[in-house]
This record gives structure tokens, sequence and C-alpha cells, in this order.
């Protein structure tokens, strides 16, 4: 098994699709490609006592890999690149597991396929209970989405003109520009308790402006 | 996310680990453990009465060692299969003894053999027995979980399979050395029972929220 493993691994670094420059040039022969695994297992063992580095370099190099690993599985490019993520995300939490007497292609292969799979389960499941958007859809979600929030802005721009200057000025600083009860004191020179009581009068009377917009 | 800025943000953040012992050194550890558990259990119960008589019999011995050997092959299985690089071949490995432990048990039922003390099959005797076993089998079934929480990521179906299968072994083999009745048929029921009620639940559960979940990936709910 570890062996078929291993020869796998070479099989896929041989097809030498987008493994980039590194394993391109490194996967051309079997010595090639033992060498490189050498070279990751050194890598990771390095990065098993904490050298940032090497961790980078290690994962720098094998992403490609994965990549390619990936492809075997999966044909959207979103869900590659997802499953690469996945599985770069398990490396890192199991990394521990790693034994560096031992090859690291197995190693990886093992977590690759997993991670693979799991996605390949997930979007069978997906499939199942979704049907894919068509433009008749779109359309109309648009159309009726962007007359509705033009209403909308008009409505809100015209409630907030009627509010008086402080509430006005709360909102804009909190609610619009988003910024702290701190930031926006600062800037407005008015206590905290203040701006508080000031949006909260700003937002019942938007409310109460707005509905009665709406009743009209 | 990108995966190079991914990249980047692993590698910043990854402190030196520990790394693990090699399979076999730890399944042996949890062994030792697990025998120090069953000496324990056995010298506050006592070793059952006519133990020495019951070993005479050709079919309690092989019943008693075929659990024994099933609960350390388990082990050594749960160990081996749990990391990422090893064949599932080794979810085989306890197999032959289990088959011996099960058809022992099987012509147990079968030829009605056990000598039953009268009056032993009570509710307070059983209960007695339930609350044994779980003395036993929690201790063994935490701290395989605490070893091996990394498998939640891999293969965690045939992990937890196994690992409920060692410890309702070592709990047999235990039980059947302090325990007045024979109780391998609750033991199994216990682990390997409440192993498949999580993984049922955990299926369906897990079903249930990929569905919710769905509302998560659209960014919108349906």
């Amino acid at each position: 098994m570890e062996h078929d493993r291993r020869r796998r691994l070479t099989l896929v670094a041989t097809e030498g699709e987008a493994t980039g420059e590194d394993a391109k040039s490194a996967s051309r022969s079997p010595e090639a490609a033992a060498s490189r695994d050498l070279d990751w297992s050194i890598l990771m063992a390095r990065a098993q006592d904490g050298d940032n580095v090497a961790y980078l370099r290690l994962l720098q190099e094998i992403a490609p890999y994965l990549r390619s690993l990936v492809r075997r599985w999966h044909k959207d490019p979103w869900d590659i690149e997802d499953t690469v993520q996945d599985i770069l995300l398990t490396l890192h939490t199991i990394r521990h597991t790693y034994d560096p007497a031992r090859p690291f292609g197995p190693w990886l292969v093992g977590i690759a396929n997993r991670r693979a799979i799991d996605r390949l389960r997930r979007r069978g499941r997906q499939v199942l209970r979704e049907a894919p958007l068509t433009v008749e859809h779109e359309a109309t979600i648009v159309a009726s989405d962007s007359r509705d929030d033009a209403l909308d802005k008009d409505g809100l721009t015209e409630a907030l003109g009627g509010l008086p200057p402080i509430q006005r000025t709360a909102i804009d600083l909190l609610k619009l520009r988003e910024m702290s009860l701190k930031e926006a004191s600062e800037a407005t020179g008015l206590s905290i308790a203040s701006l508080k009581m000031a949006t909260h009068r700003a937002l019942r009377n938007l409310r109460s402006l707005l509905s009665d917009r709406r009743d009209w | 996310m990108d995966t190079s800025d991914l990249i980047r943000s692993l590698a910043t953040n990854a402190p030196a680990v520990k790394r693990l012992r090699p399979p076999l050194v730890r399944a042996l550890g949890w062994l030792l453990l697990a025998a120090v558990i069953m000496g324990l259990m056995t010298i506050s119960h006592g070793v059952r009465p006519q133990f020495a008589e019951r070993m005479q019999d050709a079919v309690f011995a092989i019943n008693m060692i075929s659990s024994l050997l099933t609960g350390i092959l388990a082990t050594i299985a749960t160990f081996f299969v749990s990391l990422p690089d090893r064949s599932r071949g080794w979810l085989l490995l306890p197999a032959p003894p289990l088959i011996v432990w099960l058809s022992t048990i099987g012509y147990q039922c079968f030829a009605g053999w056990v000598p039953v003390p009268p009056g032993a099959i009570t509710v307070e005797a059983a209960s007695g027995c339930l609350a044994t076993l779980v003395l036993t089998s929690l201790p063994l079934s935490l701290l395989m979980l605490a070893m091996l929480r990394y498998a939640a990521a891999l293969r965690p179906t045939s992990v937890i399979l196994m690992g409920s299968l060692a410890v309702s072994a070592i709990t047999a083999t235990a039980l059947s050395m302090f325990h007045p009745l024979d109780a391998t048929a609750m033991v199994l029921g216990w682990n390997l029972g409440t192993a498949v009620l999580f993984l049922g639940g955990a299926a369906i559960f897990s079903r249930k929220m990929s569905q919710a979940g769905g509302v998560r990936d659209d960014g919108a709910p349906r």
C-alpha cells in the first residue's frame, strides 16, 4: 500500500501539470522525485522544530503539487483551490503526527486524498439539494432588488435630512461611517452617553418617519 | 482567502511541536495503563470465585485469551490506522482473535454453559455489573480519545470503531477476571453500542448541519 502511494506520488508528479518550476525539474526521474521527497521530509522535520522559513518553503513547494493531485478528483478551479487550502490547514493542525524517519510523500497524499474525498462528498450533497441559478432568476431578482434599493435609499436620505443636527451627526458617524463610540466622541466633542442617547432617538425617529412614508 | 496568503499566515504561526511517538510505543503505553486499571479493579473487587477452576476450562480460557488478544491487537491497529500514511489493512489485525472470541461467546450462549450462581441475575447484580463496566471502560475510552484526537480530521469512523473494540475487549477480559457473571455481551453492547449510537447520531446530525450550512455557504437564506 505504501509502495503504491509512493508510486502514485511519483506518477502524478511526473505528469508535471502546474507543479511549479522546482517540481517540474525535480520530477523527471524517480531518483529526482525521491530526492525531492527527502527534501520535503527534511523541511517538515525543521518545521516541526519551529523553523518558520523551512515551513514556508515547504508549503510553497507542495502547493502546486497538491493542486495537481486534487485535479484528479475535482474539475472546478474553485473546488481545487478550496481543497488545497483544506489540505494545508489539516497538515498544519496535525503536523506533529509526521515521523521524519518515514517518507513525507505518503503522509501528505494520505491527508490530501482524505480532504479531496470529503469535498467530493459535500459537493455531491449540494448537487442533490440545490438547483442551478439561471439567467431568468437573476434578471428578476436584480430588477426588483435595484428598484427597491433605490426607493429605500431616497427615503432614507430624506428621513435623515429631517432629523435634528445632533441626531443626524450621531447616525452619520456611528452607523454610516461605522466609527466607534470613542472615535465619534473625540470627533464631535460630545460625551459617549449623549451620543448613545442621540443615536437611540435618531433610530426611533427614523423608524417612525420611514413607517409613515411607507403608509402613504 | 488566497492560497499564498494562507501559506504565509500558517508559516508565521507555526511554533515548534512535540512529535508523536511511534504508534507501537503509544499503543503499549495505553495498554500499560489498561493493565494498571485492570489490576486496581481486580484488587478492589478480588478475583472472582473459582477463577483457577474456570481457567482449567478450555472454552473459558480460550474466551479470555482471545478477548485479551483482540484488545491488544485492536489497540495497535487503532494507533496505526489513525495516522495518515498507514494502510487501512491494519484494521484487519484483530480479526482472527475477534472471530475466535465471538465464536466462544456464541458457543456459551448456545450451550447455556455458564454455571450461574443461584439468584445472581437480579436487577441489582446487573446494575452493579454495568457500574463496574462503566468504571473500567470510561477512563480507557477517555484516554484513547485524548491520545487520538488528531484523527478527527482523517479517518474518524474506523478509528472510533477500532478504538471501541479495543476498549470492549480489554474491559471484557478485566470483567471476566473479577466479575462473577460473564458480562461479555453487555460489555460489547455498551462500548460498541455507544460508538454506533454516536456515529449514527453524527451521521444524522451532520446531514442536518450540512443542510443548514447551505444557508451559510450561499450567504443568503433560501
